[in-house]
Order: structure tokens, then C-alpha cells, then sequence
């Protein structure tokens, strides 16, 4: 029994392990290639294993200093934020409406946001494009962000719906009761106890605007306004790559999602098992 | 009665955002772009100019030409390449992370990364990993005593759509596992407790109680990520661009191509709409899960 059950765990561990290469491989790899001069990066038998001795910062400095890295950065932070609290609201009262009140009408809503979740943005930029410039907003970060809010809103609702579907409806009748309006019971009383799910939206929304490039690519002509994903882009058609910078530049980026998830992994584990399963 | 009434207009006041969002967003969007397809000869520097004629003629032109239906094959195979094998290693990774090991927690947040990078950084780092002279991949295939020429990946018309597909694959599996994982642990322990009673070995114990479990947010995770390969995009346009010779062009990237390059507005969006109708028909032959899942 004894002996079992421990070569079980050792085939967990081995499966573990073959896992851990898998997912981690190319980000190792990045990471690697980052710290390491160009003149070994440029190897034909690139070291596995780095030589500590050659380490360097070198990448993340051109990286910096030789790209605007931080206004692709703060370009990305201001659209990815705002997006992600605009289309946080619009879902939540959404969500909301679809959990606690059904009809024909939201029936036909809830489906109409499923459904859209499902074309191509490539097929949406072209009459965003033609939106925008219509509007004299080509170029503006605005269009951007309204962009990102109209990708973003569908599957949150329906995330959000989830969570308040899991919230028991006595508790906004027993604050109605307390004399609070509507409003009121969603804001002070249901919405607190929503807060994890609020949370797994938020995560949701801020990565889909992070990780947009083909409205990024399409709206933005300036290179002053270019976002992380269309900079990270522009390095790639240079005669000569600079690999080290490149990937400094990417692993960077990573970086703020990154530190998104170690704090809120518990939230976004749940939130998408009760939003998108449920 | 009056409550009831009152009830409604609360309830369509909260949805009025999103509906304005997805009407005006999404919905106006795809009117135009069905409005265009019937457009005669619409160009993308002639917009607003004028009434043209309507017609049937960017359908005729669109569904006449033999490279519109290498896009849809390309499509075809790209959507399976990327769901399928995607599917797999989540269902794999799933069964994984349900059971207990030192640093569980951690492995889960690892395991969530690709899904979280940008599908451009993806496809840059896949890039690097395949470049020809000095990517790890073929260093690895040499040293495993490969001794033919550098294979460049993406700009070789053989392996350009396997190696598009390929990044895809490792960004899409964790939204597969993650789903998965959320409904293995709604699968109460007795059951297991039960299969193992009635001397169910690991396979049967398997299929009679997990899958069971899983089958419905499986199924639906499958039909989500089968849509969204259908409507990738970041991944293919940055690392091959549809090429090499549109080995690698799907109709989402044969669309942006049509609108941007070529700047033909009507071929463009006729060919939005057949990529639509594709992906509705898709959505018809899922309705059934779809439907139960969801309502």
C-alpha cells in the first residue's frame, strides 16, 4: 500500500514536472535570452543553463532608455484602466439585471452579449476604423479605450451574472425591507459580498485590454500613443532584431499581469469556474 | 402590479449600458459591415462619397475566387490544430492541478501566465524560439541529431500554419484548464469513494465519474475556444502575416488584409460576412450544450 501510493506521488511529481517545462519553457527562454549579451544570444548553440559570469542588464537598459518603453507602458496602463473600469460598471449593473430579473427582454440581451463575444475583432476594426475616423478620433486614445470597453463587457456580464447568481436574493429583499432603495441594496449589501467577483471581472477586463493589438494597431497611428503590444510589434520588422531587447522589453511587460495574478489567483480561479462554467 | 412594472424599467435601466455598448459597438458595427458587403466597388478612401450602387457583386467576387476557399481550408485546419491539442494538455493539466502537491498554488498562477500574455508577445517569443540560425528549437533539433538545414519555421510555406498554431496551442490551453479545474471540484469525493467501492479501475472511474462531471463546461470551453481561434488574429498577423505565399491566411487575417492593404472595403466585408455565417453555423451545431449551460 505504502508502495504505491508513493510511486503514484512520483508520477504526479514526474507529470508535474513535464508540465512545468511545458508552460514555462518559452517564458524561461525569454527571461534567459533577456539577461544574456547579444554576442551569446547570437549563438548557434545557445547555452541551456546560463554562465552566471555573463549575466547582464544591459537588454533591460536599451530596453528602457533606447525605446519609449515606459510611454508604450503608461499608454497601455491608462487605456487598459480606464477600459477596465468603464466596462466594470456597465457589467456589473448588467450582470445584475440578467441574475435577478428575467424576461423575454433580457433573455434576448444575455444571448445578444453571448454572441457577440464571438466575431472577429479583425471584422469589428474595419467599421470601428471607419467610426473613428468619421469622428475625427483616429489616433485617440478614447476610441481605444471605448474599443477595449466593447470587447471586454459581454463575457464580464455574464461573469458577473454568475456571482450574483450565487448570492441568495434574500439578502437585497431583507435590505429593501431595511428601507434601502434598489440602488442602495445593490451598492451597500450585495455588491460587498460580490467583491471576489468583482475582482475575477476586473482581472478578466484589464488582460483583454492589455493584450489588445488589433484595435491598437488599427486606431493608433502616432508613435507617441502606441501601447505595449504594438511597440513590442514594431521591433519585429527591423533589419536585425535586437533578440535581448526585445526580450527585456517583453519580459517587462509581463511583469504588472504578472504580479496581478500571484494576488489575486484565488479570486480568478472561482470567478472564472462561477462565470464562464456556470 | 405597479412593482412589477417598476421591477422592469429597474431591470432594463441597469442593462441599458451594456445594451447601448453592444448595440452601438459591436451590433452597429456588423450592420456596416453587412451594409458594405453589398456595397458596389467600396473602397476605403471613398467612404461616405456619394450613393454607389448595390449588389451582389463583392459575394461573386468573394466566393468565385479559389483563394477564398484556401482561407477557408486554412481556417479549417488552423481551428482544430489550435482547439483540439489545446484541449488535451488543459484536460491534462486539469487532472494535474486537482490533486494535491507541494506548491500547487503556484504551479496554478504559472499555469495561467500564457493565457494572460498578449497574443503578440506570444508570437514574439515563439519567434525566438524558432528563429532559423539561432533559435532554441532548432539547436534542440540539432543537437538531437537533426543535421538537414535550418527549418525557418515561419517563413517556410510547409510549416508556417503549424508553427502559427503552435503558439496558439500554448496560449489557449490554460482557459481550458481552468475551466476543467473549476468543475473537477464540484465533483463530490464519494463518488470516486463509490467507483472505487464497485472496483472501478483509474480508467473507468474516469469516464463514468469524471467526465461526467466535466463534460458540460468542457464542451462549452471547446465551442468558446473553437470561436475564438476562428477569430484570432494577433497571433498569425505577428508572426507570419498570413504568408509565407498565404500559407498561413486565415479569412480574419484575409479581411484585415482586404481592408488595410488592398483597401477594398467590399471584399473585406464580404468576406466578414462569410466568416460570420461560418462561425453562426458553428454556433447552430453547439446550440444544444450551449444552451444548456447557460440557461
Amino acid at each position: 500500500m505504502e508502495g504505491t501510493s508513493l510511486r503514484r506521488d512520483w508520477r504526479v511529481l514526474a507529470a508535474v514536472l513535464v508540465m512545468v517545462a511545458i508552460i514555462l519553457f518559452p517564458i524561461y527562454w525569454m527571461v534567459v535570452t533577456a539577461h544574456l549579451p547579444t554576442r551569446i544570444v547570437l549563438s548557434r548553440t545557445p547555452p541551456l543553463l546560463p554562465p552566471l559570469s555573463e549575466m547582464t542588464f544591459d537588454a533591460f537598459g536599451r530596453a528602457l532608455l533606447r525605446r519609449p518603453f515606459l510611454t508604450w507602458l503608461a499608454n497601455t496602463m491608462l487605456v487598459a484602466i480606464a477600459a477596465t473600469l468603464l466596462s466594470l460598471v456597465i457589467a456589473t449593473l448588467a450582470g445584475y439585471s440578467l441574475s435577478r430579473y428575467r424576461s423575454k427582454a433580457q433573455e434576448l440581451s444575455g444571448l445578444a452579449l453571448l454572441v457577440s463575444k464571438m466575431l472577429p475583432g479583425s471584422l469589428i476594426v474595419i467599421p470601428f476604423f471607419i467610426m473613428a475616423s468619421r469622428a475625427g478620433m483616429i489616433d485617440s486614445r478614447l476610441s481605444l479605450i471605448l474599443a477595449n470597453t466593447s470587447v471586454g463587457v459581454p463575457f464580464a456580464t455574464w461573469m458577473m451574472k454568475g456571482f450574483f447568481d450565487a448570492i441568495p436574493r434574500e439578502l437585497d429583499a431583507a435590505a429593501a425591507i431595511d428601507g434601502c432603495s434598489r440602488m442602495q441594496a445593490l451598492w451597500h449589501v450585495v455588491l460587498p459580498v460580490a467583491r471576489p467577483g468583482l475582482t475575477a471581472a476586473a482581472i478578466y477586463l484589464f488582460i483583454v485590454a492589455w493584450a489588445d493589438f488589433v484595435f491598437a494597431r488599427t486606431l493608433i497611428n502616432s508613435p507617441e500613443l502606441w501601447t505595449l503590444t504594438t511597440g513590442l510589434a514594431s521591433f519585429v520588422g527591423e533589419h536585425g532584431v535586437d533578440w535581448p531587447g526585445l526580450m527585456a522589453a517583453g519580459s517587462l511587460s509581463l511583469i504588472p499581469v504578472f504580479i496581478l495574478f500571484v494576488l489575486l489567483e484565488p479570486y480568478l480561479v472561482s470567478g472564472m469556474a462561477a462565470g464562464a462554467v456556470k | 402590479m405597479r412593482i412589477l412594472r417598476d421591477d422592469r424599467v429597474f431591470a432594463l435601466l441597469l442593462l441599458a449600458p451594456a445594451i447601448l455598448c453592444v448595440l452601438g459597438l459591436v451590433g452597429w458595427p456588423i450592420a456596416q459591415i453587412i451594409g458594405f458587403s453589398f456595397v458596389e466597388g467600396a473602397k476605403l478612401n471613398a467612404l461616405g462619397g456619394g450613393a454607389r450602387p448595390l449588389g451582389f457583386g463583392n459575394f461573386i467576387s468573394v466566393l468565385t475566387d479559389p483563394e477564398t476557399w484556401d482561407s477557408v481550408v486554412t481556417t479549417a485546419i488552423y481551428v482544430a490544430g489550435a482547439t483540439l491539442p489545446a484541449f488535451a494538455l488543459g484536460l491534462g493539466a486539469a487532472l494535474l492541478l486537482n490533486r494535491s502537491f507541494p506548491l500547487r498554488r503556484a504551479l496554478r498562477c504559472l499555469a495561467l501566465l500564457p493565457w494572460a500574455a498578449p497574443g503578440v508577445l506570444v508570437s514574439i517569443i515563439f519567434l525566438w524560439l524558432f528563429d532559423p540560425s539561432y533559435g532554441v528549437v532548432n539547436y534542440l533539433l540539432r543537437s538531437f541529431g537533426y543535421h538537414g538545414e535550418d527549418i525557418a519555421w515561419y517563413s517556410n510555406e510547409n510549416t508556417a500554419l503549424a508553427a502559427a498554431i503552435l503558439p496558439t496551442i500554448w496560449k489557449g490551453f490554460p482557459f481550458f484548464a481552468l475551466t476543467i479545474l473549476g468543475a473537477l471540484q464540484t465533483i463530490p469525493a464519494d463518488l470516486y469513494e463509490a467507483a472505487d467501492i464497485d472496483g472501478a479501475n483509474r480508467t473507468q472511474a474516469f469516464f463514468n465519474v469524471t467526465w461526467p462531471g466535466v463534460r458540460g463546461p468542457a464542451l462549452l470551453a471547446l465551442v468558446l475556444n473553437g470561436l475564438w481561434a476562428l477569430r484570432e488574429f494577433d497571433i498569425i498577423f505577428a508572426t507570419t502575416g498570413g504568408g509565407p505565399s498565404r500559407a498561413s491566411e486565415t479569412l480574419g487575417i484575409r479581411a484585415y488584409l482586404e481592408a488595410f492593404s488592398y483597401y477594398d472595403l467590399g471584399r473585406a466585408a464580404a468576406i466578414g460576412v462569410l466568416t460570420l455565417a461560418i462561425a453562426l453555423a458553428l454556433l447552430a451545431v453547439a446550440r444544444r450544450p450551449l444552451q444548456k449551460e447557460f440557461f
